[in-house]
C-alpha cells in the first residue's frame, strides 16, 4: 500500500512541476520576445538616403603632392599646406582614418597603406581635438594576421588610436536617393557614423580597374559578398563614394606597387616612388595619380562614372596643384 | 587545476599563439601517444624524454597522474559526483572490471609494433582535447558573443559597452567564432566516455583507459604506499574509494590506486596514510588469500580480447602503403606539409589542435569520407576557410608532427592542391563579364591565376587562367569566388586525378 500511495504522491508533483514548468517558461518567453520588441529602438523608417552628408570643406589647394624621403613629415607637412588639420577636423569629433590594410603583408610589399602615414594623420587628428579616431578595414586576408603585420595596429594604436576589427553585424544598409546598384549594401555602421573621414588609399596595381586608388579603398567599408561589386565595379564605387563622401583623401605613393596587384608579394614589382597626394576631391585626386603612373583615368571604371555623377572633376589642367620637396 | 590549465592552453592556441605553454605540452607528457607513435612510425619523438620521466615519476609515487593530472579524470570526477550514491563492487568483480584496459594496451602496442597506430581511440588527453578544443570553447565563445551582439544592438549600446566588447573579442573571445562540422558526434563520444561514471565512479579510468594501465603497470613498483595502522575495519576506505581499489579484506591494488587520498580523510580512526617505504608489507593489514594476484589475465581471455581487437582494428584499417587502399584518397585536401597519406593517418593522434588554430576556421575534422580510419583527421575546407599563406600554426602546433613543422619557406612553396577553373559556371566564362576576384586574393608573388583578355563577342573579357607551376592550392580563390551555389574555381588535391 505504501509502495502505490509513494507512485501517486510522485505522480501528482511531477504534474505540478510540469504545469509550473510550463506556465514560468511560457511567461519568460512572452517576457523576452515582448520586452526585446518593446525595447528596441525603431529604425527611422524614412525612405531615402541615408549615408553622410556633405561638407563642402575646400582645402587651401586643390591637390597636395609631397615629395620626400619621410612620409611621416610628408604627410604633416601636406596636409599643414591644405591649410591643417583643423579645418576637418573640429574639437570633439569622431574621426575615421580608413587606411588599407586588406592583405597579410609587410610594409615593404606595398600592398598595404603606409603605417608612418596612418600615424602622422592619426596624430593630427587628435592634435586638432578630435575626440575618437577609428581606424579599421575589412581585410581580405586573415584581419589578425594583417592587422599586425601591416605595422597599421602598432603605428596607430602608439599615437593613441582605437584600432579595432569590422563586426559584420554592426552595420546599416545603403539607401540612395536615386536608382543604384549598391542600394541595401551592408556599410559598417561607424564608417558613417563619423564626423570626418579620412580616406588612406596606397596607389598600386589591380587586375581589374587597372589602378586601385581612393575609390577602390572604400570597399573596405562594405560588408557581405564583396566578391560580386567586381561585376559592375564602376557605377558601385562610384555610388559608394557619394555614400561615404570622404572630408580628405591622403594616397600613398611612397612605395608603389606597379605589377601583380593588389597582393604583390615581390619585391621586383615595387617602386619607389615617394610621393604623397592630399585632397578633398576623390575623383580630382584619383585623375591626377592615374597621370603619375602614365595612365588614362577614363579606362579606370571607377573615375569615368564618378565624374559622370558629379561626385568630383576630373580636370587636372584647371585643378589648383601644389608641390613640395622635404 | 591541471583541468583549468589544459582549458587555458588550449584557449590561448590560437593566432599569435602567444600562450605560457605551447600547445602540445599536455601531449609531450602521454607515454600512450608519445611511445605507440613513435613505435607505430619507428622514430622518436621529442616528448619521449617527457614521458620518460612521467613513468620514471609514476615509479615513485604511483599513479598520480590519473588522480592529480588527467583533465579527463577530473571531469570524470565531476560527472561522477553528479550521483551521490556509490555503487560498491566486490573485490572479484573490481579484479574483472579492471581488465580490459590493459587488453586494449596490449592491442595497441601490437598494432603500433605491425606500424598502425590507433591509440588515439582511447587517449584520454585527445579525447579531452578534442571536447575542449572542439565543443567547449567553439560552444562558450558564440554563446558569448552572441549575448554581447544581442546585448549591444537591443539597447544601441554603441559607445562603451562596445568598446568592452570589441577588447574582449580581440583579447579572449577570439576575432572569429570557430564551427566545426559534426561537433555533436564528438561531443557524443566525449559524452558516452564520461557518462559512464553515472554508473560507476570513474569507470573509464577503471577499465578502459589505456594510459591508465601504463601508469597502473608503472604504478605496482611505487614507493610510495598506503600504510594502514591496525584498524576497526569498518570498511568505509573501501566504500569511498572511487578506483574500487581496495580490495575486501582491506588490502589495496596498488596499481589502480590514484592517490586521491579519500580514504586518507574519510578514515574515522585516522589510522590510514601512505608513506614512502620499501618493505613489502608495512601495512597492518596483511594480505590474505582472497586477495587478488596479478591482474588476473587468464591465457584465455588474453586470446578473446587480442582477437576482438585484431578484427576491430583490420576493420579500421583500410589502406595499404602500396595499393593506396580501397578509398583512393577521394577530395581531401590535407594540412600544409601533409605529403604520405598513410604515414599521416598513422602519425595523427585527432587531438585537434591544428583545427582549433587555424586562423581561417578552414581545418575541418573528417568524417568516412577517409573510412572509418581516417575519422576527426583534419581536411582543408577551402569554402568554409583558405589555407593562410603565410601561416605555419597547424605545424606547430602538432603534437606528433603528423603535419610537419614547416619554415615559412617551406610552408609558402609547398602545393596543397591544385585549383581548376569551372569554365561553365565561370562568370567571364560563361556569361562574358569581368570578375577576377580569384586572381586579384591570389597569394603567389607571379600570381598563380592571371588573366588574359580575351575578346568575347566584340567585347574583352579578362580571362582567369591557373598557372599549374605556380599553384600552391591554398584555396583562397575557391573561398571568395562569388559564383553560389557551387564555386567556380575548386581546389582539389594533387593527384586526384
Amino acid at each position: 500500500m505504501g509502495r502505490v500511495n509513494e507512485f501517486w504522491e510522485s505522480l501528482s508533483r511531477r504534474k505540478i512541476s510540469r504545469k509550473r514548468f510550463l506556465k514560468f517558461s511560457l511567461l519568460g518567453l512572452a517576457a523576452f520576445f515582448l520586452g526585446g520588441d518593446l525595447l528596441r529602438p525603431r529604425p527611422a523608417q524614412a525612405a531615402g538616403f541615408n549615408g553622410r552628408m556633405k561638407k563642402s570643406i575646400k582645402g587651401d589647394h586643390d591637390i597636395v603632392e609631397a615629395n620626400g624621403d619621410d612620409p611621416f613629415v610628408m604627410t604633416v607637412r601636406a596636409i599643414e599646406e591644405m591649410g591643417g588639420m583643423g579645418r576637418f577636423v573640429k574639437a570633439g569629433d569622431t574621426v575615421v582614418v580608413k587606411p588599407n590594410i586588406g592583405w597579410d603583408r609587410a610594409p615593404e610589399y606595398a600592398a598595404t597603406t603606409n603605417p608612418m602615414v596612418v600615424a602622422a594623420l592619426v596624430e593630427l587628428c587628435l592634435k586638432a581635438g578630435a575626440k575618437r579616431v577609428n581606424v579599421f578595414d575589412n581585410t581580405c586576408n586573415a584581419a589578425q594576421r594583417c592587422y599586425v603585420s601591416t605595422g597599421i595596429k602598432a603605428a596607430a594604436e602608439s599615437k593613441g588610436a582605437k584600432v579595432y576589427f569590422v563586426d559584420d553585424w554592426n552595420i546599416i544598409n545603403a539607401r540612395f536617393d536615386y536608382n543604384s546598384p549598391m542600394d541595401g549594401w551592408p556599410i559598417f555602421r561607424d564608417a558613417v557614423d563619423c564626423d570626418c573621414f579620412i580616406n588612406v588609399p596606397v596607389l598600386k596595381h589591380h587586375g581589374l580597374t587597372s589602378l586601385t586608388i581612393s575609390m577602390k579603398n572604400l570597399m573596405g567599408v562594405c560588408a557581405g559578398g564583396r566578391g560580386k561589386m567586381h561585376f559592375n565595379i564602376g557605377p558601385m564605387l562610384a555610388d559608394l563614394t557619394d555614400f561615404i563622401k570622404p572630408e580628405l583623401t591622403v594616397i600613398d605613393a611612397y612605395r608603389v606597387l606597379t605589377r601583380n596587384g593588389p597582393t604583390g608579394g615581390s619585391l621586383n614589382d615595387v617602386v619607389d616612388m615617394k610621393k604623397l597626394l592630399v585632397a578633398t576631391d576623390p575623383v580630382l585626386v584619383d585623375t591626377y595619380a592615374c597621370y603619375l603612373l602614365e595612365k588614362q583615368p577614363l579606362s579606370i571604371k571607377p573615375i569615368p562614372e564618378a565624374a559622370a555623377h558629379n561626385l568630383g572633376s576630373t580636370d587636372i589642367n584647371r585643378a589648383d596643384i601644389f608641390k613640395f620637396t622635404i | 587545476m591541471f583541468l583549468l590549465l589544459f582549458i587555458y592552453i588550449l584557449w590561448s592556441t590560437t593566432y599569435p599563439l602567444k600562450g605560457l605553454l605551447p600547445p602540445k605540452t599536455f601531449f609531450l607528457f602521454d607515454p600512450l601517444v608519445i611511445f605507440i607513435t613513435s613505435i607505430a612510425r619507428r622514430t622518436m619523438l621529442h616528448g619521449i624524454f617527457f614521458c620518460a620521466g612521467m613513468i620514471a615519476l609514476t615509479l615513485v609515487l604511483g599513479r598520480f597522474f590519473c588522480g592529480w593530472v588527467c583533465p579527463l579524470g577530473t571531469t570524470i570526477d565531476i560527472a561522477g559526483a553528479l550521483r551521490k550514491k556509490t555503487r560498491l563492487l566486490g573485490s572479484r568483480m573490481n579484479s574483472k572490471l579492471r581488465l580490459p584496459k590493459f587488453l586494449i594496451l596490449a592491442v595497441i602496442l601490437l598494432c603500433a609494433a605491425a606500424g598502425i597506430q590507433i591509440a588515439w581511440v582511447f587517449d584520454p588527453l585527445v579525447i579531452m582535447a578534442r571536447f575542449v578544443s572542439l565543443n567547449l570553447i567553439p560552444t562558450l565563445t558564440l554563446a558569448l558573443d552572441k549575448l554581447f551582439i544581442a546585448m549591444i544592438s537591443a539597447f544601441g549600446l554603441y559607445g562603451w559597452a562596445y568598446d568592452i566588447y570589441r577588447s574582449l573579442k580581440t583579447s579572449v573571445l577570439g576575432v572569429q567564432v570557430i564551427y566545426f562540422s559534426h561537433s555533436a558526434l564528438i561531443f557524443l563520444f566525449f559524452l558516452l566516455v564520461v557518462s559512464l561514471a553515472l554508473c560507476l565512479k570513474r569507470a573509464w579510468c577503471r577499465a578502459l583507459c589505456p594510459l591508465g594501465a601504463i601508469y597502473a603497470l608503472a604504478g605496482r613498483f611505487a614507493l610510495l604506499k598506503r600504510v594502514v595502522r591496525p584498524c576497526t575495519a569498518c570498511q568505509r576506505c573501501r566504500q569511498t574509494c572511487r578506483m574500487g581499489a581496495i580490495n575486501d579484506d582491506l588490502t589495496y591494488v596498488k596499481g589502480e590506486c590514484i592517490l586521491c587520498m579519500d580514504c586518507v580523510y574519510e578514515c574515522p580512526s585516522k589510522s590510514t596514510s601512505f608513506k614512502f617505504t620499501l618493505s613489502r608489507h608495512a601495512s597492518a593489514v596483511a594480505p590474505g588469500r582472497s586477495g587478488v594476484k596479478g591482474t588476473g589475465i587468464t591465457r584465455k581471455s588474453f586470446l578473446f580480447w587480442l582477437g576482438i581487437g585484431l578484427f576491430s582494428t583490420l576493420g579500421f584499417k583500410n589502406k595499404d602503403d602500396k595499393k593506396q587502399g580501397i578509398v583512393d584518397r577521394p577530395d581531401i585536401i590535407r594540412p600544409p606539409g601533409v605529403s604520405d597519406e598513410g604515414k599521416f593517418l598513422d602519425r595523427c593522434i585527432r587531438c585537434g589542435n591544428c583545427m582549433k588554430v587555424c586562423i581561417t576556421n578552414g581545418l575541418q575534422p573528417l568524417l568516412f569520407q577517409q573510412g572509418l580510419e581516417g575519422i576527426w583527421t583534419p581536411q582543408l575546407v577551402p569554402e568554409i576557410g583558405y589555407c593562410e599563406y603565410q601561416c605555419t600554426l597547424c605545424g606547430d602546433t602538432c603534437p606528433t608532427a603528423a603535419i610537419p613543422r614547416l619554415t615559412l619557406d617551406e610552408k609558402k612553396s609547398f602545393k596543397l592542391g591544385l585549383a581548376h577553373i569551372d569554365h561553365s559556371i565561370c562568370l567571364p566564362w560563361a556569361k562574358g563579364e569581368d570578375c577576377i576576384v580569384c586572381e586579384e586574393h591570389c597569394p603567389v608573388a607571379q600570381k598563380a591565376i592571371h588573366l588574359r583578355e580575351e575578346n568575347v563577342n566584340g567585347r574583352v573579357v579578362k580571362r582567369p587562367y591557373v598557372d599549374p607551376y605556380l599553384c600552391v592550392g591554398c584555396g583562397i580563390c575557391q573561398n571568395k569566388c562569388p559564383a553560389r551555389p557551387v564555386r567556380a574555381v575548386r581546389v582539389r588535391p594533387l593527384g586526384g586525378f
